[in-house]
């Protein structure tokens, strides 16, 4: 039976086999907190890479052994208080009714409650926004992709944020349409993004790495397959990944007939091209397309295949986005294909 | 500890039973349904089609939770996915919860308080046929192929116009209806509450129960009241073109949140409260003791119902308001942490070495506990402004909340079911059942939403379809899969026996529990005539108190013993005051029919006619609507003649007034209720009013000239005067002038009249239309809603007219206080008016 459990409920199991008596009870917590490995924790707020989600963890962790005493001590009181004999002398609480309910009921959360509130505040003012940022990062929500400017960089990409490891990036977040949520656990918390209204947040990663992100504001039909990438580079390999998106090259002779498949099959009516007539705003720049992770925010790998069926038919793939079905010719979709996913 | 107040012997001083009986039965047959207005029938439909909606809820959370069971499923389409978790959230939130506690202190509440049915019956079946049709209309979007895809709280620009259709136009309606529904029980439970309780029941004799129902009373009309008005603008968006919510038009999303949560945090509580007063109500009973630290409890529940108030931007910390502001907001929800830790403390010190009997009531108690503690530090740590940040619409989130109103609120639902069961039907829910079914549901309840926690710290998001298999999650999601399918069984146990016991339970005797409250000391189930006699009370455990020797007071006693069995050919109940409780007037209640019911019919008939573009439908039924709403309201004069004619012997035997004015009559309460509401409606449009002005950059929005001062100057110049000749009316009223109440009432009808038309002149010559901006929205809809409260008025000064001139022979006795609610109805248009002008008029030039 236990070879058709799902990896983590099986270590679950495992670990509360292993455990023994009283001991249960927190390895069954821990069974839960723990359950999966590194590798499964892509968006996961409780392996943070950076210090805002460290900070925010280590607050979650406080809380967690804190309530987890309280929680006890109120079950124990109150087993206690059902089911013990009553002793000789009357059958009230111990220190008698109304100190009870005082002690337990006031004075114990105020105690705990007034800790809790300066770790808050504390952790609210180390996490506002750090006085230096050395870049600038606009995301805009559409539904369901988003769209990354670099102002001062004049680029602009879709679904994947490239940004400097070791400093702060200063986000301007924007929505096209409906409310969205700009949220990158590993990295920080979340902050909406609403029409009409602009939002400034920011992110920062110690190490180079790709960190999952995903729409965390309820935004229609797909709002479940809206997610990015934020790749952290260091800082060399950052400035470098600038200098060449700032660098256009026509595309080689090779791709020619790609291209026009591209200008003639409608493409260019939504995409934006940098270089080329399609200067289209309603779906994602497409101009760096080949370098990117994923295809339809998140929801497929980049590979020229993943790519072919998604021209043909991202309908089956993500229902209800705004890309129709094509029907191009086999040898069009082809050239189509090798023209985007090529370095331009 | 044993009942003592037995109904009362038929002794000298009584009525004719048969007759009495007579007066308060119910009517016969079928249609019975639509024509009742007992509390009882009433109280037992909310909850009957409260359940059912609570099943298809339910069946809902069935569906996604297979759907999520594992990654990348493909069970339901996405969209099949957002309308059930949309239709589930809210018909959870605004059709069963709230409407099934409704039933029940409708139920309970007037045997608790030792009187015989709410304050207005007629108003409790106007509820409960609007909210049943609300709850019709927000399930016919599945009739329409276009339900919902909004989620309960309905965020615009995502549920506006540009991105959803007649679905979501119907189920804003029927939120609309629920709302009134609401918003009507609790004007009716506050005033019940505060006035019509057992001669002798001060407010600290009042049992626990009735305060937490009276705290939810007051904050059932806030919060309702701040919802409507929101939905109200949001519906208006949809079918006439209004902009408030469209950002592109000068609307503000934000705006709907602030008013979304102004009501969506308070709904909590509201749910919780009384939950409370359940758990409160029922430990006493099973330790045998009266709660430890009454008072303390009190002061707890008042401050919840206060501070939730003051919480509802914590569901607002990631739309970036200042930190500084967040601050306060996490201070007050830790407040609110104490109000709860008060009672769970005083719940076990009550408890404590009594070992109280294990039976189903007191299982879902410690059920409760259990749940609810961990609910409620979950929901401490989600207040703690940055830890929110990260699981703020994640699963985290979801497995919260679900801790609190499943084990904080439907538990305690579920212990006052077996506990009260005795009451609704005179039989005991089997024992054996209701422990299969409280295990079954405990172990459920956990297995399914415990592991929800790790999915949202591990990065789930809330409302998605589906998730990638890379997050790592399949396993909680499968865990909480089969937890959810042996929670739907354990409920199912709870409902099955209802059904099985309902013919074969076992008979329960008056006082099966050894209860403390007046509901003990009748018979079960309740009968027709909830008190032959209406106890005098001395005690806040009135069926535990054994000391005769308090039975002292003569007043409390002379007013109980002059309702024995009389009325007899009136309802009539006693008023007390609100402090003390002594007894201080007999004040009939209306006999019942069809208006009510007929009324919420046709205005959802005339509502859906408006949505489907039938406007002859509409127009017809709103007017036939209308009708029916003055039959309502119109003094019944047959039974008003019966009230005249036995009213001076009552009067000489209780010495206590039939036909009375102020605070000591029932119609006096009722519109003290109603400016309340309409103040409060009025409070939140001025607010969205200075919202909207805060965060555009010009006011008036798009080069929009500010307001015109003279012409609007005399339209309410007219209405402020129009208060005069009302004035004038009162006054000669009460000298019997028969010539000076015409003139004054005519004169303010032609005053009213002069304003709307002098109001619609002028804004007949303006540029700007509703259209425009959400300025233009705000400016007529406040104009509108002015208009219609004056025509509301004036139909109530013509009906007062009418009567005085037809039938003089009231004058000395119900008309005073028609004559007085209906002038304090016109003084507060008067008041509104100026606000208004001084809000919309002069405010843009300030």
């Amino acid at each position: 039976m236990t070879e058709t459990m799902p990896p983590s409920l099986k270590r679950g199991v495992g670990r509360i086999l292993r455990a023994r008596g009283v001991w249960a009870v927190p390895a069954l917590g821990a069974a839960f907190l723990l359950g999966g490995c590194e590798g499964d924790r892509i968006q996961s707020t409780l392996h943070p890479a950076s210090e805002a989600a460290a900070k925010i963890a280590w607050l979650w962790w406080v809380m967690c052994g804190a309530f987890t005493a309280v929680f006890l001590l109120v079950m124990v009181l109150l087993l206690l208080g059902v089911y013990r004999r009553p002793s000789g002398e009357g059958t009230g609480p111990p220190l008698g009714g109304t100190r009870f309910v005082i002690l337990g009921g006031i004075a114990m959360p105020t105690v705990i409650l007034l800790g809790l509130l300066i770790a808050s505040l504390e952790t609210t003012v180390a996490l506002r926004l750090p006085e230096k940022q050395t870049l600038t990062v606009e995301v805009i929500g559409h539904r369901w992709w988003w769209e990354v400017r670099y102002p001062d960089q004049n680029i602009v990409t879709a679904n994947e944020i490239q940004i400097p490891t070791g400093v702060p990036v200063r986000l301007v977040l924007k929505s096209a349409d409906v409310i969205h949520s700009f949220w990158v656990p590993r990295l920080n918390g979340k902050m909406d993004m609403i029409p009409g209204h602009t939002n400034t947040f920011w992110i920062a990663a110690e190490k180079p790495g790709e960190y999952r992100g995903q729409c965390a504001e309820y935004c229609g039909l797909q709002h479940a397959k809206m997610a990015f990438y934020v790749v952290a580079l260091p800082p060399e390999a950052f400035r470098a990944w600038v200098a060449e998106r700032q660098t256009p090259r026509p595309a080689p002779e090779a791709f020619l007939p790609g291209q026009e498949v591209f200008m003639q099959a409608g493409c260019k009516n939504c995409h934006t091209v940098r270089g080329t007539a399609a200067v289209g705003r309603v779906g994602p720049d497409l101009t760096h397309l080949g370098s990117r992770i994923s295809l339809g925010a998140g929801e497929i790998p980049n590979t020229p295949g993943h790519l072919g069926g998604w021209i043909g038919n991202s309908q089956r793939i993500k229902p209800g986005n705004l890309m129709p079905r094509s029907f191009l010719a086999p040898e069009e979709l082809h050239a189509l294909v090798r023209y985007l996913e090529a370095p331009k | 500890m044993s009942s003592t107040a037995a109904p009362p012997e038929p002794a000298d001083y009584a009525g004719d039973l048969e007759e009495f009986n007579k007066t308060w039965a119910g009517p016969k047959g079928f249609f019975k349904w639509f024509a009742t207005i007992d509390n009882g029938p009433i109280g037992f439909g909310f909850m009957f089609f409260s359940v059912v909606f609570f099943l298809l809820a339910g069946l809902m959370a069935l569906l996604m939770r297979v759907q999520l069971a594992v990654s990348e499923n493909t069970f339901l389409s996405p969209e099949v996915y957002n309308q059930l978790f949309t239709m589930h959230g809210s018909t959870m939130m605004y059709l069963f919860i709230v409407p099934f506690l409704e039933g029940l202190i409708m139920i309970l509440l007037p045997p608790m308080l030792g009187t015989r049915d709410m304050a207005f019956p007629n108003t409790s079946s106007f509820g409960m046929w609007t909210f049943l049709s609300g709850g019709l209309m927000f399930y016919m979007s599945f009739a329409l192929g276009d339900v919902p895809t909004i989620g309960w709280f309905a965020y615009p620009p995502l549920s506006g116009p540009e991105y959803t259709g007649l679905g979501t136009s119907f189920w804003l309606l029927g939120l609309g209806m629920a709302e009134i529904a609401g918003i009507l029980s609790g004007l009716e439970i506050v005033v019940s509450c505060l006035k019509i309780r057992a001669p002798g029941m001060s407010l600290a004799r009042m049992p626990l129960f009735a305060w937490t129902i009276l705290v939810t009373g007051v904050m059932i009309v806030a919060a309702f009241t701040t919802l409507l008005t929101a939905t109200m603008m949001l519906e208006l968006d949809h079918e006439i073109g209004t902009q408030f919510f469209d950002p592109n038009h000068g609307g503000k999303p934000l705006l709907w949140q602030h008013l979304f949560w102004f009501f969506g945090h308070p709904e909590v509580y509201i749910m919780f409260i009384p939950a409370t007063g359940f758990i409160s109500s029922i430990v006493p009973v099973f330790a045998k003791r009266p709660l430890v630290a009454h008072t303390y409890v009190i002061i707890a529940i008042v401050l919840m119902g206060f501070l939730s108030f003051g919480l509802w931007v914590h569901h607002m910390f990631a739309t970036g308001i200042p930190w500084l502001s967040m601050s306060f907001f996490t201070a007050a929800s830790l407040m609110i942490a104490i109000a709860s830790g008060i009672q769970v403390f005083a719940w076990i010190a009550t408890l404590w070495g009594t070992r109280p009997a294990m039976k189903t009531p007191m299982l879902w108690v410690m059920g409760f506990l259990f749940i609810f503690v961990l609910g409620g530090l979950t929901g401490v740590m989600v207040a703690i402004v940055p830890f929110d940040w990260q699981v703020h619409d994640t699963f985290f989130l979801v497995a919260h909340f679900h801790y609190v109103l499943i084990g904080g609120v439907l538990f305690p639902c579920l212990a006052a079911l077996y506990y009260w069961m005795p009451k609704l039907n005179g039989r005991m829910l089997s024992e054996r059942m209701g422990k299969w079914s409280f295990w079954t549901t405990f172990i459920g309840f956990n297995v399914a939403f415990f592991p929800m926690h790790m999915m949202g710290l591990l990065g789930m998001p809330r409302r998605v379809y589906t998730y990638p298999s890379s997050l790592g999650l399949d396993g909680y999601n499968m865990v909480a899969t089969v937890g959810a399918f042996l929670l739907a069984l354990g409920f199912l146990l709870t409902v099955a026996n209802v059904i099985v016991s309902a013919r074969k339970g076992e008979r329960a005797g008056a006082d099966p529990w050894g209860g403390d409250t007046l509901e003990w000391a009748i018979s079960s189930p309740l009968p027709g005539p909830m008190f032959y006699q209406i106890p005098p009370v001395y005690s806040r455990h009135p069926s535990w108190e054994t000391d005769e020797s308090k039975r002292q007071d003569e007043r409390i006693e002379r007013a109980s013993r002059a309702t024995a069995n009389k009325p007899e050919t009136w309802r009539g109940i006693l008023m007390v005051d609100v402090l003390n409780g002594l007894p201080q007037s007999i004040q009939p209640l209306s006999k019942g029919g069809y208006a009510p019911s007929f009324a919420a019919l046709m205005i959802t008939v005339a509502s859906m006619g408006a949505l489907l573009k039938l406007y002859l439908v509409g127009a017809i039924c709103i007017l036939l609507a209308l009708v029916s709403i003055i039959v309502w309201l119109w003094p019944h004069e047959a039974y008003l003649k019966k009230i005249r004619e036995s009213a001076p012997a009552l009067e000489e035997e209780s010495g206590l007034p039939v036909f009375t004015t102020g605070e000591k009559s029932i119609p006096w309460w009722g519109i003290v209720g109603q400016i309340s509401t309409v103040s409060l409606m009025f409070s939140v449009l001025f607010y969205s009013y200075f919202y909207l002005r805060l965060y555009s950059p010009t006011w008036p929005q798009g080069g929009i000239p500010r307001p015109d001062l003279l012409m609007p100057g005399v339209a309410y110049g007219l209405l402020a005067a129009s208060a005069l000749p009302q004035l004038w009316a009162r006054r000669a009223f009460k000298r019997g002038e028969e010539w000076q109440v015409s003139g004054g009432l005519i004169g303010t009808l032609l005053l009213g009249a002069a304003f709307i038309w002098a109001l619609y002149a002028y804004l007949g010559g303006l540029e700007f239309t509703h259209r425009t901006n959400a300025y233009g929205s705000m400016f007529y809809l406040i104009q509108w809603l002015m208009s219609g409260l004056v025509g509301v008025g004036m139909l109530l000064n013509l009906g007062l007219h009418y009567r005085y001139r037809r039938v003089p022979e009231d004058r000395e006795h119900f008309m005073p206080v028609q004559m007085q609610v209906t002038a304090m109805f016109w003084y507060f248009l008067a008041v509104l008016g100026i606000a208004v002008y001084g809000v919309v008029f002069l405010s843009p030039y300030v």
